[in-house]
């Protein structure tokens, strides 16, 4: 009986030296994973718009996320954006309303400040107080909408689809009419080798300029990638003097319609890509215009 | 293996549960609701209905569930002779992997309203962890395309019937541990936010899977224990039982997704095993050069393995 | 044993040659297959283990006294997840990137043989200046044994080393494949014991 005690005791104390180095570690380094993680993001997003070392972004870039939600109240459904409104100086959050034909039903403020907005909790607390039960919401997704000096520059949507293994988390940026500023892969387990080229830059290159019409009948095709073009779409390693303005002009101008050309023995892979890439622009498209279309009616005044 | 035959009517009441959770509607009327091809919805009614209703296009409304403002353009619809049967089809393919929402008008049956009805049309259940456990068990196995337990893996197959005991444990003790460890990672730790415990939590679970099977099959089944008891603490050592745990809190997988990844995970590495426990049996007569003898030659057979194993990949079972 | 005997450096270059984890023990074979396709994901993954093992080595050696022995294992494997989870934490704060190319194996280092191991048969023994050494040497050791292997498959695969182009071109893509992996390392033992063959048959000559 005694024994059983002392190794109850000894254990307990060990586990509790471990349970509080282990807390120690995660309250040290949760901000940090926070950080930096944000940090990727927007140094993707940035990256998407075009801009870098040689083209720096505007001072007054800022990214503003909209979010949506899906609130159902009885056996009725709603869309809810929570879109950024200009109030005075400050930034104010607005849910605003819309049944599924996209007519305004109702906008409501919701109390929340800049800073918690990217928690998934606080949002869901902040929203908690204005959408009380029998109203219910669930988070459906966010974009963002990437503003400088008052005019939209861009538009970035964190998708995520399922790829070869397991899901293919990316970032796809649009220009306001809709064509493809860029594609970033973020998350992967694609096997190295095959599917993982799908980071690389002549494959996430190609979608690079596609038109939202050409993004319709957008298809993968079997073919080998023409030489010429991996180097144009390769532009890390493009050196000084192997394209000429025109050379990039014309290269641009013949392969703008072109579709995607699959990666060698990853067609599943590319294929996954290109239909999470036109699904995700596609909705988003068609939702943006519905969006706007109410704010504009209702003259609510928001920040993009 | 005749012991294991007693306990037939525990898969066979698992089976029926599975079964059971699969079948539901959304209206009397409607006896089921299913996929067909990439762009084909199937309703079937449980008497006629109505042509003129029936094949209108403004009868049916279909978004993913999801997407509810996004509804889905339908290019035509079908009914069969007997007035039960309405296939819907799309102009463009359907995401099946994502459940469907179906609203009707008030259904028309024999001139009679039965009233509006709002249907959801997914994938059998069943289907989805079916090609859940033959994916962890053929096209992502362990072993051979994920690399894990490799240890336990060149340390078991040696014999066929070491292979075989040592792939039966391992799958019953997996199955439990990661039963277990799922309801504690939804229910406890990620409620309270102790994600970041999960490495010490799924690995005592996975100590105290294995002690408890010991103590059961000790006082149930003693003849059983003598046969596979050496096998059980090995299970602690093989990496795939603290990996499961890991994928399934990972990949936010429900109880019983969670119950067929462990299955399948144990049945690929049985399978695993005990192919490799063939090849290594005729391995011992044949000329091996010295330097290769033993677990070099074992390496390179494996590796002749995991490239077969890689012509499952594109297998899509459902 | 003939582990006491030695001193602080013959304890570390064994750890490193003649017991090496990989190669001549056998043990934490998983990562060797599994993720040594470049040069870069040995040296990350090797740190991380000579971290783990070093500290839980450590740490072992400075209660081993008061460890009570039928609670001996719990004791270890609650040491080893502790340190596992504190390197897991920070490289996913600080280095997101390298931790990613690891993937699963961070976390399942808890569950290599190796560490377990070297806790039961040296440093619950000994003082923890040679622990320390022990768990240095094996750390190395792993670190070196991915190393090699991450640089026969990153060259032969890619014409790459380290990430810079030394051949300029890839002479066989089925080395970076995953299922590489097992061959190359089978080839590698035997290499190693062929050397070992060969070393002996010299010496008696």
């Amino acid at each position: 009986m005694k024994e059983i005690i002392k190794i109850t005791f000894a254990l307990t104390i060990s586990c509790m030296i471990a349970a509080s180095a282990m807390g120690l570690t995660y309250t040290v380094t949760a901000k940090a994973k926070k950080h930096n993680h944000h940090m990727n993001v927007y140094n993707a997003m940035v990256g998407l718009l075009g801009f870098g070392e040689e083209n720096p972004a505007p001072s007054d870039l800022k990214f503003l996320h909209v979010y949506r939600y899906i609130v159902e109240d009885g056996d009725k459904k709603f869309l809810g954006y929570m879109v950024p409104v200009e109030k005075g100086s400050e930034e104010a959050y607005e849910m605003v309303l819309m049944d599924l034909e996209g007519n305004f039903v109702e906008k409501l403020e919701v109390p929340i400040s800049a800073e918690k907005v990217e928690e998934d909790l606080d949002r869901a607390k902040a929203l908690q107080e204005v959408l009380a039960p029998p109203k219910t919401f669930s988070y459906a997704d966010s974009s963002v909408v990437a503003t400088s000096g008052g005019k939209r520059l861009g538009y970035v949507m964190p998708g995520k689809f399922p790829g070869f293994r397991t899901f293919i988390h990316a970032l796809v940026a649009m220009d306001p009419k809709f064509e493809l500023l860029g594609l970033e892969v973020m998350e992967h387990e694609e096997d190295a080798g095959l599917g993982k080229n799908i980071e690389e830059e002549y494959f996430k290159n190609q979608f690079k300029g596609k038109t939202y019409e050409k993004l319709q009948t957008l298809k993968v095709v079997k073919k080998p990638l023409p030489v010429e073009y991996k180097k144009y779409l390769e532009e890390s390693k493009w050196e000084e003097g192997m394209f000429t303005e025109e050379d990039i002009a014309e290269i641009r101008k013949q392969y703008k319609d072109a579709d995607i050309y699959a990666i060698t023995a990853s067609t599943i892979s590319s294929k996954a890509v290109t239909d999470g890439v036109k699904i995700l622009a596609k909705k988003f498209a068609y939702r943006i215009g519905k969006l706007d279309s109410v704010l504009k009616k209702e003259e609510i005044h928001a920040a993009f | 293996m005749k012991e294991l035959r007693r306990y037939q009517w525990l898969v066979g009441i698992l089976l029926v549960a599975l079964f059971l959770t699969g079948c539901k509607t959304g209206h009397q009327f409607v006896k089921k609701t299913e996929f067909k091809d990439s762009d084909k919805i199937i309703i079937s009614f449980a008497g006629p209905v109505d042509e003129a209703w029936a094949t209108n296009v403004g009868s049916y409304a279909v978004y993913e569930k999801p997407d509810p403002d996004i509804v889905l353009n339908i290019k035509g619809i079908a009914l069969n002779s007997e007035r039960t049967v309405a296939t819907i089809t799309f102009a463009a393919p359907l995401n099946t992997g994502e459940a469907h929402i179906l609203n009707t008008t008030g259904i028309m049956s024999e001139g009679q309203d039965l009233g509006a009805g709002m249907l959801t049309v997914k994938k059998l259940y069943i289907g989805v962890l079916i090609s859940i456990l033959l994916g962890a068990a053929l096209i992502n196995n362990f072993v051979f395309t994920k690399y894990l337990g490799l240890c336990v893996f060149f340390g078991c197959s040696q014999k066929r019937g070491t292979a075989i005991g040592m792939g039966l444990v391992f799958t019953i003790v997996l199955s439990f541990a990661a039963v277990m460890a799922w309801a504690l990672y939804q229910f406890v730790l990620k409620p309270y936010q102790l994600t970041f415990l999960n490495i010490v939590v799924f690995i005592g679970l996975v100590s105290l899977s294995v002690q408890g099977v010991d103590t059961i099959l000790r006082k149930i089944n003693p003849a059983l224990f003598k046969a596979f008891g050496v096998y059980l603490v090995l299970v602690i050592a093989n990496c795939i039982a603290i990996a499961v745990p890991l994928m399934l809190a990972d990949n936010e997988y429900t109880g019983w997704e969670s119950f067929s990844l462990a299955l399948g995970a144990g049945i690929g590495f049985l399978i695993a095993l005990f192919l490799m426990a063939c090849v290594r049996e005729r391995l011992e007569l044949a000329k091996v050069p010295p330097s290769f003898k033993g677990l070099p030659i074992a390496f390179v057979v494996a590796g002749l393995f995991a490239l077969a194993f890689l012509g499952f990949s594109g297998l899509s079972i459902y | 044993m003939a582990i006491q005997e030695k001193t602080n450096r013959q304890l570390f270059v064994d750890g490193i040659l003649s017991e090496n984890p990989i190669f001549k023990l056998a043990l934490s074979m998983c990562p060797a297959v599994g993720i040594s396709t470049s040069v870069m994901n040995g040296i990350l993954l090797g740190t991380a283990v000579l971290f783990v093992q070093v500290c839980s080595s450590c740490t072992i050696a400075l209660v081993r006294n008061y460890i009570h022995p039928k609670i001996r294992i719990p004791t270890y494997t609650l040491t080893i997840a502790t340190w596992v989870t504190v390197i897991d934490l920070v490289l996913a704060a600080y280095v997101p990137v390298a931790y990613k190319a690891m993937g699963l194996f961070v976390r399942l280092i808890v569950a290599f043989a190796i560490i377990t191991m070297r806790l039961e048969m040296f440093a619950s023994r000994e003082p923890v200046g040679k622990s320390f050494w022990d768990g240095m040497g094996m750390g190395l050791g792993f670190m070196f044994a991915m190393m090699v292997l991450g640089a026969v498959r990153e060259l032969l695969g890619q014409g790459k080393l380290l990430g810079f182009d030394i051949l300029g071109f890839g002479p066989l893509l089925y080395f970076v494949l995953p299922c590489a992996g097992f061959v190359v390392v089978g080839l590698m033992m035997g290499f190693f014991n062929w050397i070992e063959v060969v070393y002996n048959r010299r010496k008696e000559a």
